[in-house]
């Protein structure tokens, strides 16, 4: 009798448990399996990185998924540094990131490709009351002092000289810039390493580079991390990539007009876009990984990158290779992801004709 | 007695010495286990982290200077270790960050949890106890993220518009409080945020030690006149002293290590140490999660070794905190049985 008693007090204590956490493990285990039984015989597609690129992707996923419904591509915004590191790792299958590889991280994986999709920009925005529709101007050495913290307010006199007639606030600058491993982070400091001697000599430019200390500054996770800091913090500036120039207008921010390699005040436009990309596209290597900053020439916009998907050559399966391939080739396309239509939302360019061949040339090598 | 049932009763009670014996196994083996992962995982940190013990030095722990380096350049060697040119590794501002934050916490939730408990246990009307410290345990049971999500859309814009800058215009002349008030993420934000995580766990475990109390402790305080706040704050609290304690460094155990919540609220300042509390912050365990992918772009690896240095030195403090605790209950144990 005592003996039976014990062995259901055994059976409520722990095997009900137990068996709630099975029967927990089945169920998902379950629907995890129907899941993949959906998408069938396609391919799953894992694109993660940048937040520059993501509006763009958000745009092609729907339109070329509607032609191709047995392939799944889910897409994340969690920065450049992220794209390649977890394109590298074989997490995704796509690493999206404004910034190339570097020469040693290539070095130690050889399989990896940078393909150029389409061309961005990189705005210089900032919250001043009252003169974000005034366009300041605004150079690179200035922007390299204002980072280190030895241009400390509004109306100093180097920004002074470069905007003459403009009623500069007397109050402390809050620079903001981009705590995760970033592809903007990296163009916005290649420019300052290229146009301000000093920068390029002692903080240079990466994905993430030692912020010199400067009292106020804020730190920002992605994009719109950046946009809400400024939008958050009036007397701040911050660099956004130019995916965002809707919500950068629509919060009222102000766009600056950069000093180019030819010393001409520019606002970040297709038109500039263009002839920077003019010059730059035919210094493009073979492996296509090359900084398109500072470009010459009166017209050119100092800040035009290449958006890259980071891609294995080397996939496990045939299937996704071909998944790919097929993918990547649309998005390069004129006709397809490269369309006036997709390019004009998000305020990209498209790959020139000699630069798309060169991509065409590096997806083919996806086996 | 016939011999036959002698025999299996023997048989009975060999067997179940049998089953005490290998149930005593299988449970010295589990506590084993656990002690052995404890030892692997400070052993692999230290493995690990070797290199970069090695070219940090003690300027690991005194210097506000973490730098990749030159992400882009070809790495170089530097004591021995192939690093990228300009790489540099020192992180006193994450130390400072970590204990201050856990301080403010502890400085705020420490009065908040004790009253609440003494509320709990005595102002309460019985019948609605288990209800009200059913919902105290429910709040310990939140993830750190809803934490971290709640203080980044009410907290941050709060504090930062309307609570700072109120602060620094009438307690400004208070060192730490003065200073431009900033714009919500920060030291005091991360600090108020970890309070609200570790109040739950400080008020459950001092209410139930309250309540469990002798009724003679109560009874023969009043009977000496006391009043009912008086027994509680002469008698039963300082009875409790050794749980408070206890709970305390739980508290703090989770405050020092805790990720999300903080990542969120805190700012992610690099390379310097606040000047007030309203300053941006890192603590070490949110770093090494903000930092880890752009760690690992370092070819060289050096950069992940040093976040593993990081782990290692959390680890440390951990423990460091966690003996200290015990030396502190051991030597509060001896006090209380003197004074009875």
């Amino acid at each position: 009798m005592l003996h039976s008693q014990k062995s259901i007090s055994i059976l409520t204590r722990w095997l009900i448990p137990c068996a709630c956490v099975l029967g927990l493990a089945l169920g998902s285990g379950v629907a995890i399996a129907s899941n993949a039984a959906k998408t069938g015989a396609g391919a799953n597609l894992l694109e993660t990185g940048s937040s520059l690129l993501y509006p763009l992707f958000n745009l092609w996923v729907p339109a070329y998924t509607q032609s191709h419904p047995n392939v799944r591509i889910t897409t994340q915004s969690t920065g450049s540094g992220t794209g390649i590191s977890q394109a590298v790792e074989g997490i995704a299958q796509i690493g999206a990131s404004d910034a190339y590889m570097s020469d040693a991280l290539l070095k130690q994986h050889r399989d990896m490709l940078n393909i150029p999709l389409a061309i961005s920009m990189q705005m210089v925005n900032y919250n001043l009351p009252g003169l974000n529709r005034d366009h300041l101007k605004l150079s690179g050495p200035v922007l390299a002092e204002i980072y280190q913290g030895k241009v400390k307010n509004w109306n100093d006199k180097s920004i002074a000289d470069l905007n003459p007639g403009v009623k500069l606030p007397n109050h402390s600058i809050i620079p903001v810039h981009r705590t995760d491993g970033s592809g903007d982070t990296f163009i916005f400091t290649q420019y300052l390493s290229f146009s301000a001697p000093e920068w390029g000599n002692s903080i240079r430019y990466g994905t993430t580079v030692s912020w010199p200390a400067v009292s106020g500054e804020l730190g920002a996770v992605g994009n719109p991390g950046m946009i809400t800091a400024s939008k958050d913090n009036p007397y701040s500036i911050a660099y956004i990539g130019t995916s965002y120039e809707n919500a950068i207008e629509k919060d009222g921010l102000g766009i600056a007009m950069l000093r180019n390699h030819d010393g001409d005040f520019v606002l970040p436009e297709t038109k500039t876009a263009d002839a920077a990309a003019a010059v730059m596209v035919a210094k493009t290597p073979k492996d296509e990984r090359v900084s398109l900053i500072f470009a010459p020439g009166a017209d050119s916009y100092p800040i035009i990158n290449y958006e890259y998907a980071i891609v294995n050559r080397k996939q496990p399966s045939p299937a996704t290779a071909a998944a790919l391939r097929d993918f990547f080739t649309w998005a390069i396309s004129p006709s397809g992801g490269n369309a006036e239509r997709f390019m004009k939302e998000v305020n990209f360019v498209a790959l020139p004709a000699t630069v798309a061949k060169l991509s065409a040339d590096q997806i083919a090598e996806i086996q | 007695m016939s011999s036959a049932s002698l025999v299996s009763s023997d048989r009975l009670r060999w067997r179940r010495i049998s089953r005490a014996a290998s149930f005593r196994s299988l449970t010295a083996l589990s506590a084993c286990l656990v002690g052995l992962v404890l030892v692997l995982i400070i052993l692999f940190l230290a493995l690990y982290a070797w290199p970069a013990v090695q070219l940090n030095g003690a300027g690991f722990l005194t210097q506000n200077n973490w730098n990749l380096g030159n992400l882009y350049g070809n790495p170089v060697t530097v004591h021995g270790q192939t690093i990228l040119p300009g790489a540099q590794y020192g992180i006193l501002f994450l130390i400072a960050g970590t204990l201050l934050s856990t301080a403010i916490a502890l400085l705020i939730a420490v009065p908040f949890g004790v009253a609440s408990a003494m509320f709990l246990s005595e102002g309460v009307p019985p019948p609605m106890r288990p209800w009200i410290s059913f919902f105290v345990e429910l709040l310990a049971a939140i993830p750190s993220v809803v934490y971290g999500l709640w203080g980044y859309v009410v907290v941050i814009p709060f504090l930062g518009h309307y609570v700072f800058p109120f602060v620094v215009r009438w307690l400004g002349f208070i060192p730490f409080l003065g200073g431009p008030s900033g714009s919500g993420y920060g030291l005091f934000t991360a600090g108020f945020v970890l309070s609200l995580m570790i109040v739950p766990l400080i008020t459950a475990t001092l209410r139930d030690a309250l309540v469990e109390q002798p009724r003679e402790l109560r009874e023969g305080a009043m009977a000496l006149g006391a009043t009912r706040f008086e027994a509680l704050w002469t008698v039963l609290l300082p009875a409790v002293r050794r749980v408070l304690t206890g709970a305390t460094i739980l508290a703090t155990g989770r405050a020092l290590g805790e990720t999300m919540a903080v990542l969120m609220v805190s700012g992610n300042a690099l390379n310097y140490l606040p000047g007030n509390i309203y300053t941006p912050i890192s603590t070490m365990a949110s770093f090494i999660v903000s930092q880890l992918d752009s760690a690992l772009q370092d070819p060289t690896g050096m950069a992940v070794r040093s976040l593993a240095e990081v782990a290692l030195v959390l680890c440390l403090i951990s423990i460091v905190v966690n003996a200290l605790a015990r030396v502190l209950l051991y030597y509060q144990g001896h006090q209380v049985q003197r004074a009875f």
